[in-house]
Formats: C-alpha cells, sequence, structure tokens
C-alpha cells in the first residue's frame, strides 16, 4: 500500500491542482499517443515525475502489483487465436504495449498519492467542483479517510465472529449476505451517531476553506499539463 | 442561562419528557441522573436543538433555540458517547478545526481557537496525530476539543466515561474540573453519580421523563438510591 | 456571535444524515476491498464490493446512492487506500479496471431508480420480486458491460477476449452476489429508517 509520506520533495510542495492536471495529461497522452517514440518520451517522463515525489520505480511496480495480473495476461489472451496460426504476435505485441502505457499511469499516480495530504486534497476538491456538490465531496473525503480504518475493523470483527461460529461450512451467499448486512448495519448506527456530532458541530454550507494557494513552482507543472492535454488533442482531432 | 418550560416530547406516541421545567444558570456544574429509558438523553438533545419539543420552549441565554440554531449550538457544546464516530477529519488539529471552520472564523482565529482547545484538554502539541492512533481517554478529550473550540459557555456530555478505562476516566475528570473552574457550565448524563460527584453544585435525578430529585451532591447519593435510579 | 460578516447557512438535518450514511457507506466500500470469499469451481473469488453497489442502490435511493459511489471514486483518486489491493490513485480510474469503477455510479442509480421510481426512499422490502432482481441484473450487466468495454478499449483487446478476461470468470460470483442481495431485502432488514 502506498501512502502519502511527509516528506519535502518537489512533488510535496506543488498545489494538489496542479497534480491532477498533470496526472489527467499525462493519461490522456498515454491512452492516446501508441507510437514507440511516445513511449520513451512516456517512460521519461514517468520516471521524472516519480524521482520528483521520491518514490523508487521498483516500490511504485510493487504497489501496482495487483494490476500486473491482468496486465500481464492481456497480450497472451490477445495473442491467442482460436485456430491457425494460434498465436498472433502483432496483436499480442500491440496489447503488450497498452498494458505498458497503462502501468505509467498507475505509476504516475503513485506519484501523486505519496505526495499529497488528504486533508489538501479536500481544500482541492472544495475549491475546484463549484457549490453544494463540491463542498459535501470534499468533507466526505475527509470522512472516508477517517473512518476506514474503523469501518475495517468493524469488518473484521464480523469475519472472525463467523469464523468462530463455523461460518466457513455455510454457503458463500449466506457468508456475503451475512457480512454485508452486519457491516452495513454497524457502518449506519456509526453514521447516525456521526450526524448528530456534525449537527451539534454547525455542519454548513459556507465554512473557512483549509488554505491552498498555488505558487511559482506550479508554473512549470501547469504547463506541462498543458502541453500533455494539447498533445492529445492533437493527435485525435483530424486538422 | 439554559431554560426548560413545560417541555414536552415523545416520539411514537410514548411521552419521553412530561411537561419539564429546569433552569441552569452560567457556571453551574450539574449532574444528570437516571436508569435508561428516563429522558436523560432526549433532555441533552433539547440544550442545542438536535430535537425541538412538542410543546413548550427551551431558551439558551433567553433566546428560543430554534429562534437561532447556531448560537444555540456554538454556546452550549455538546459531546456525545462513542467518541471515536465523532470525528470529521483523520487528524486531531483537523478535526478541532471543524467547528470554527463552520462559523466562517478566519483562519488565525481558527488556528488559535484550535491551540487552545487543545492545551485545555492536555492534548497541546498533537495536532497532526492521528486520530486512530489515539487511546480511548485522549480520543474523549479531542472531543471536547472540538466542542470547546466553538468557545462554548456551556459543554453538555452524554455519559462520557462509557467504555473508558481507570486513568482514562480520571483524565476526562481532570479536564472537566479545571473547565468548570474557569467558568465554563458543565452538563453531564450518567450512570456513576460517586465518580464526578464532588464536582457537582447540583444533581437532577430523572425518572420516566420528570424530575423526581433536584438538590445538592451531599444529600443526592442517599435519596438516589433510595429512589434506586442509580 | 463573532461570525464575520458571512452568514452561517447550516446543512439541513435530513441532508445531514443522508449524507452521513452515503459517506460511510462509501467508506464500507474501501473497507471490504480486500474481502475475498472462495467460491468452489470458479477461478474468481466473491469481492463484495458490487454486493455494497447494489445496498447502495436499494437503501439510499437514486440520488444518494450515485453521490455515495461518486465519492468514493473521488476518494480513491485523491490517495485513500479504497481501491481493491489497498491501491489509490487517478491513475485506477483510467487503468484497466477503471470501467467497472465509472458504472458504479450508474449501477447504484439504476437500482435507485428501479425500486424506489424516484428520489423518495421507500422499503426494498415492499417491491416485488422480478422489479428487485431485474434491477440487480441491470445494473450488473451494466458494471460487466462497462468494464469488459473500457478494458477492450484500453488494451487494445476485441470484444471477446475482453469479455473472456473480464466477465466470463466472475459469473458465478454475481450470482451468488445477487442471490445475497435478494435474502437481504426479502429479509426486510433494509428500511429506509432503520438497518438491523
Amino acid at each position: 500500500m502506498l501512502t502519502y509520506v511527509p516528506d519535502d520533495t518537489l512533488a510535496h510542495r506543488l498545489d494538489p491542482r496542479s497534480k491532477l492536471a498533470v496526472q489527467l495529461g499525462f493519461a490522456a497522452a498515454a491512452l492516446t499517443h501508441t507510437g514507440p517514440r511516445a513511449i520513451l518520451v512516456l517512460s521519461a517522463l514517468a520516471i521524472g515525475m516519480l524521482a520528483a515525489a521520491g518514490v523508487s520505480p521498483i516500490r511504485a511496480v510493487i504497489a501496482a502489483r495487483y494490476a500486473l495480473v491482468i496486465l500481464s495476461l492481456a497480450p497472451l489472451l490477445a495473442a491467442l487465436t482460436l485456430g491457425p496460426p494460434w498465436i498472433e504476435t502483432d496483436a499480442g505485441l500491440t496489447t503488450a504495449l497498452a498494458s505498458y502505457r497503462v502501468l505509467l499511469v498507475l505509476l504516475v499516480s503513485t506519484a501523486a498519492v505519496r505526495s499529497t495530504r488528504v486533508r489538501d486534497s479536500r481544500a482541492a476538491i472544495q475549491r475546484t467542483i463549484p457549490g453544494r456538490p463540491g463542498h459535501l465531496l470534499g468533507i466526505g473525503v475527509a470522512l472516508l479517510f477517517r473512518f476506514l480504518p474503523v469501518l475495517r475493523a468493524d469488518i473484521q470483527t464480523i469475519r472472525d465472529a463467523m469464523a468462530a461460529r463455523l461460518g466457513a461450512q455455510r454457503h458463500a451467499h449466506e457468508r456475503a449476505g451475512t457480512i454485508a448486512l452486519l457491516g452495513l448495519s454497524r457502518a449506519f448506527d456509526r453514521a447516525d451517531r456521526l450526524s448528530l456530532a456534525l449537527r451539534a458541530r454547525c455542519f454548513a454550507w459556507n465554512p473557512t476553506l483549509p488554505p491552498l494557494s498555488f505558487s511559482r513552482l506550479d508554473i512549470p507543472a501547469l504547463l506541462l499539463a498543458t502541453t500533455l492535454l494539447c498533445s492529445t488533442l492533437l493527435t485525435t482531432i483530424p486538422l | 442561562m439554559i431554560e426548560f418550560r413545560s417541555v414536552t416530547y415523545g416520539f411514537d406516541d410514548v411521552s419521553v419528557l412530561e411537561d419539564l421545567s429546569l433552569t441552569i444558570e452560567n457556571g453551574e456544574f450539574v449532574v444528570l441522573v437516571g436508569p435508561n429509558g428516563s429522558g436523560k438523553t432526549t433532555l441533552l438533545r433539547h440544550c442545542n436543538g438536535l430535537l425541538t419539543p412538542d410543546s413548550g420552549t427551551v431558551l439558551v441565554d433567553g433566546t428560543r433555540v430554534e429562534a437561532d440554531l447556531i448560537a444555540a449550538r456554538s454556546t452550549v457544546g455538546m459531546v456525545f458517547q462513542h467518541p471515536r464516530d465523532q470525528f470529521v477529519a483523520a487528524t486531531v488539529g483537523a478535526d478541532v478545526a471543524f467547528g470554527p471552520e463552520n462559523l466562517g472564523l478566519d483562519r488565525p482565529e481558527i488556528d488559535s481557537r484550535v491551540t487552545a482547545a487543545l492545551e485545555a484538554v492536555n492534548m497541546a502539541d498533537r495536532e497532526d496525530d492521528r486520530i486512530e492512533t489515539l487511546s480511548g481517554g485522549e480520543q474523549a478529550r479531542v472531543a471536547i476539543a472540538g466542542a470547546l473550540a466553538m468557545k462554548p459557555s456551556y459543554l453538555v456530555l452524554d455519559e462520557p466515561f462509557t467504555g473508558l478505562d481507570t486513568p482514562a476516566r480520571r483524565s476526562v475528570r481532570s479536564r472537566l474540573e479545571s473547565l468548570s473552574d474557569r467558568g465554563t457550565g458543565v452538563l453531564l448524563a450518567t450512570h456513576d453519580l460517586r465518580e464526578i460527584r464532588d464536582l457537582a453544585d447540583r444533581v437532577i435525578g430523572m425518572q420516566d421523563g420528570q424530575i423526581i430529585i433536584d438538590e445538592p451532591p451531599e444529600q443526592a447519593l442517599d435519596d438516589c438510591a433510595e429512589l434506586a435510579i442509580l | 456571535m463573532e461570525t464575520d460578516q458571512r452568514e452561517v447557512e447550516l446543512v439541513g438535518d435530513a441532508a445531514v444524515h443522508r449524507f452521513a450514511r452515503a459517506a460511510l457507506l462509501a467508506a464500507l466500500l474501501g473497507a471490504v476491498a480486500p474481502v475475498a470469499i472462495p467460491l468452489p469451481f470458479s477461478p474468481a473469488p466473491i469481492t463484495l464490493q458490487v454486493l455494497f453497489v447494489f445496498l447502495a442502490g436499494l437503501v439510499l435511493g437514486p440520488v444518494w446512492s450515485a453521490f455515495s459511489m461518486v465519492l468514493y471514486l473521488i476518494a480513491g483518486a485523491v490517495g485513500v487506500p479504497v481501491f481493491a489491493g489497498f491501491n489509490a490513485g487517478l491513475g485506477v480510474l483510467f487503468g484497466q479496471s477503471g470501467g467497472y469503477l465509472w458504472s458504479y455510479p450508474f449501477a447504484a442509480a439504476l437500482i435507485g431508480l428501479f425500486v424506489h421510481r424516484g428520489t423518495d426512499v421507500r422499503d426494498p422490502a415492499n417491491v416485488s420480486l422480478p422489479v428487485v432482481v431485474t434491477a440487480l441484473v441491470a445494473a450488473t450487466t451494466l458494471i460487466y458491460g462497462m468494464g469488459s468495454a473500457y478494458m477492450s478499449l484500453i488494451l487494445e483487446l476485441n470484444a471477446w477476449e475482453a469479455v473472456t478476461a473480464g466477465a466470463l470468470p466472475f459469473i458465478p460470483g454475481e450470482i451468488v452476489k445477487i442471490a445475497a442481495a435478494i435474502a437481504i431485502v426479502r429479509s426486510g432488514r433494509l428500511s429506509p429508517t432503520r438497518v438491523r
């Protein structure tokens, strides 16, 4: 698991909105440029961004290991054909390159995750998404971050209790249903108490937002994001 | 001053508060006792408008609670059972800032209130700690700080000792004592009068939605035992 | 009151309550991401996330269930580790599994619309069984349709290859989850006011 780590790297000092823009630009570019030269440039950029956040490429790949199964199986699947010639190398290669580009996108986002506090992301969401939805989404992200370990412990308690009562011998749908229902009822009990606390603390539509401001460092990052997005538009829109 | 005037409240056809009247003066330390279902929690939740009476009125500093919820909720700070479910942020400082942020205060004022509130509960310099890593007693104290950051005149606590071990109870108790010494009114519901009796100015005993005891703590322990409401 | 020049505008009681439930349901989706129940005769174990997408639609209705799912996606995108394998990051939303994730708000809203026939939330136990089953099957189809389609697009696979990798192995597990969701609805424990 790769999460925020306090540090003073270049990426840590950027505004979360700049990092968001760079990630969007990079994802768009990686998913539209398929040529070998583009892949070299994207690889170099990805390595640079990881370095800017102080993440070693190997650690980033380990963090993305969940995705690696499908990303490495997909080229095989694309190459296999029913009937002669059984293996289509070209199709396999195309998918392999596509898998690689997806991996780059995942790596770049680990750089952002490692260098961005959830509190700053909350501020960025509230400043970027307008109106009441943006406000609720921002506070909601903070709540999710707060309650994730609490609910994980609840789920673990429920599973332990089921295992103690020989739950492993029950049908899969009963086990799934029991975990889901008990998990939901506990979570909603917590939500009911939380909503009282929110009201008691004057939960308002127009609070003072957490501080957040662009600095001079953000200019090159935003330029990079714009360049990446423009490069995508140039390939997708025929001029 | 918190004033209940003939407050009646019920749900599902069951009456929870029955024509209840009560006045709590500024700076008083009031302990509320009574069996489960006697209406303690319901009474507390009327103090800041989380519940609204079916009939009668609740006044905070002379203003009807529903007429100015923001004033009522910042004047009467409230801490519930299960502090773990009352936090809105993953770190101590961000959580304590939530109330003052909602009041729309400017950032320097918010920061100074957060610092002061954490000092008042003996949690100074713990702003960047993750809530999840705190002990139960520390969580209870941070929950109190969250209420204090709104600069309330009263602190209302619903069974704040439930689930805490002895050292944690002691630490919460001593914080309440020092807050009370500095003039904050305290209204506290508990199952264990012995624990808090020596801090109290006044003990109120409830049964079936009515006040049946309202007296100084010296007599209260015996009376409560006699009426079997402890 | 020293509340500056601005008038404080409180979030209404009912909205606070629905918001808190939607937020904790989204957190629950992240909390069960690592839970996998093995299934006999199937290569893919059951993960519970889709079951909670179902429950969101059933118990929160179309609007707040979609909000809850969008919140889950945004929280994951900005770094709260709620995606499968304790993962997080905007990249996951654009990665090979992005299509499934993007489908969650639509799937939950679809169930909410089917079962509640509008934005007023009612007790799903009072809704006829065929309606519930249709809603769940339609939502499942949407999730795997969007998931496979996006996977085929992003990894340059043809449709059949994408379905083979992205949908077929999960069919037994999905049938189990639909059965579990129906049993939960039938148990009558999902009323909008109280989940027991």
